[in-house]
């Protein structure tokens, strides 16, 4: 079945591809020296059509690449072991490992899941942590089926914090919200302002979602920042803290109330205005 | 004016050298494999070695707007090693298949011993089952007799002459290969191998058609900036500036292009220089801050 949908996605480029997928039946052996060719022969081009479900995962294919789809095609045909995979990631260069990781979401999760998506969080590489994190739902999917385990997911959505990602760009991120990744994002946060840089802003909408000690004195702090971003995800934890916890009302709607006349945009004064009704 | 320095080690060279090579107008490094100094004991070294090629340096050249390309390849001296000459060759296959590689390099003599001559001939098809030009190190002892044995070689495996680069000329090399329709190269160095004035006098008996020059500029003394430095002594000798541009840029780029894997175009905008990006978790800014450099 894998092999069919990949094969669908391939369009003009289906008889290289096959041409490919006979050499590596004929002779597995060729996949270490076939796959770094791939973006080569068959272009970086998106293969589009925006986000979709294919077989179990969800794929945004705007952000998949014709040499991603063949590389998919090929892996997912073949059935590789899980050593064969480590080796194609372990000796890839950035592009190589880039389509094995989106490979991944066209191949059945398990250990080999839990292998290269910790391979992505020792490396730190941003377009590795797209192809993970961003370009399907492999890690949610992932978690859910308990392939990936808690702490490894934790320390994934970390590091999405540390390069400073847009946590909208992660499929499902904020679903993975909790207690333990809050106190790491805030721990974060602390350690960065001690040094004088900047926070990630979405540390503030992760605190309202899933508040840690001192998540909600941090959150209204988030108020009187300067820099609107941070206002606008200090307004978005807020809300989503003061619909999860009704012993937070009264409080937050004390600061919004002083806050909303002197905030300059519309947008957050419009957030602190809901904040302020207790 | 731009410059594509066709041979360098910058493995072996710190981030200094970066800076001034992209201040100089070097847009691109080919930064061929070589031999590091001391023999290597397991094949595993050099799949370390070629995977550095492939990932650190090429993210080191980039955080200073500079495109990395290797060539990839057992050197000479080390395919007299039987410890390791025929696991290396082995594996290289894969490296040699990898985006950033535009060649198979160094390969050649250097005792100009029979294995050598062997590895030089596997080598040779390793590059045309690979669709690959090749860089060819030319011995630094009984360096004439070492061009004609490597020409013979090339020859006895009918390898296309003008995908062979024979590098580490002279004047006396010049007389035998300018006319065999292979590429010719000049290593730059501050005291040895050739210098800037003996180069200015090559070019003016001879032109620039299939010329590349290179600083070589690896682990010893040497320096990275030689071929910045022979295009002043070139300008000032009289040769026109598209002469010289032609030779420093052009002219490798037309050799390695020859790989299918990089071409002018590509090297229009310098390599994206994002100081926040890292690899395998590193950075060149050793703690600094980004925003402050």
């Amino acid at each position: 079945m894998a092999k069919s949908r990949t094969h669908d996605l391939l369009g003009p480029a289906a008889a290289l591809a096959d041409e490919h997928l006979a050499e590596l039946r004929n002779d597995r052996t060729r996949l270490p020296v076939l796959f770094p060719g791939l973006p080569r022969r068959f272009g970086k081009d998106p293969v589009g059509g925006g986000v979709q479900t294919i077989g179990e995962a969800t794929i945004d294919l705007d952000a998949l690449r014709v040499c991603d789809v063949v590389a998919a095609h090929l892996v997912s045909a073949i059935e590789p072991t899980d050593a064969e995979l480590v080796d194609l990631f372990a000796h890839g260069d950035i592009e190589e490992r880039a389509m094995l990781l989106r490979s991944l979401s066209f191949l059945p999760l398990g250990e080999i899941t839990n292998n290269l998506l910790g391979e992505v969080l020792r490396t730190n590489i941003v377009l590795h942590l797209e192809a993970a994190m961003c370009d399907s739902d492999l890690l949610a999917r992932a978690i859910a089926a308990g392939a990936v385990d808690t702490e490894t997911a934790n320390r994934l959505l970390l590091k999405f914090a540390f390069v400073d990602m847009d946590l909208t760009r992660a499929f499902r991120a904020e679903g993975h919200a909790s207690e333990a990744l809050s106190t790491m994002l805030q721990d974060l946060a602390t350690e960065r302002e001690a040094a004088g840089r900047s926070v990630w802003r979405h540390t503030y909408r992760m605190l309202g979602l899933a508040p840690c000690p001192g998540a909600l004195g941090r959150l209204i702090g988030g108020l009187e920042h300067g820099d609107d971003g941070v206002r606008q995800a200090a307004a978005d934890g807020l809300l989503a803290l003061r619909k999860n916890d009704q012993r937070t009302h009264s409080l937050i709607a004390q600061f919004a109330q002083e806050r909303a006349p002197r905030e300059p945009r519309p947008a957050i004064r419009e957030q602190l205005q809901q904040l302020a009704t207790n | 004016m731009l410059i594509f320095e066709p041979h360098i080690h910058m493995f072996s060279r710190i981030t200094d050298d970066y800076e001034k090579l992209s201040f100089a107008g070097v847009r691109a490094v080919l930064e061929p494999a070589f031999w590091l100094g001391q023999n290597r004991t397991s094949v595993g070294t050099f799949i370390d070695y070629f995977e550095t090629l492939i990932g650190w340096e090429r993210h080191r050249a980039q955080q200073f707007g500079i495109h990395h390309f290797c060539t990839m390849g057992l050197n000479p001296r080390e395919a007299n090693d039987d410890r390791v000459n025929k696991d290396v060759l082995a594996v290289l296959p894969r490296y040699c298949e990898k985006d950033s590689c535009v060649g198979v390099g160094e390969i050649g003599l250097d005792d100009q011993t029979k294995t050598e001559e062997k590895f030089m001939a596997e080598q040779l098809e390793l590059a045309r089952n690979h669709d690959l030009p090749v860089l060819v190190h030319t011995p630094h002892r009984d360096k004439k007799k070492g061009f004609e044995r490597c020409i013979a070689i090339v020859k006895e495996a009918n390898f296309p002459m003008e995908r062979v680069l024979l590098d580490h000329g002279n004047e006396e090399t010049i007389k035998i290969t300018r006319d065999l329709g292979c590429w010719s190269g000049f290593s730059i160095y501050p005291h040895t191998k050739m210098d800037p004035a003996r180069m200015v006098s090559i070019v003016l008996e001879y032109g620039i058609e299939r010329f590349v020059i290179n600083s070589a500029a690896d682990w010893g003394v040497s320096d990275p900036m030689m071929v910045p430095r022979t295009c002043v002594k070139l300008e000032q000798a009289g040769v026109p500036r598209d002469k010289v541009e032609q030779l420093v840029w052009k002219n490798p780029i037309d050799f390695f292009a020859q790989s299918g894997r990089l071409n002018a175009e590509m090297l229009a905008q310098p390599a994206s220089a994002n100081l926040r990006e890292t690899f395998d978790g590193n950075s060149v800014l050793r703690g600094q801050d980004p925003d402050k450099l």
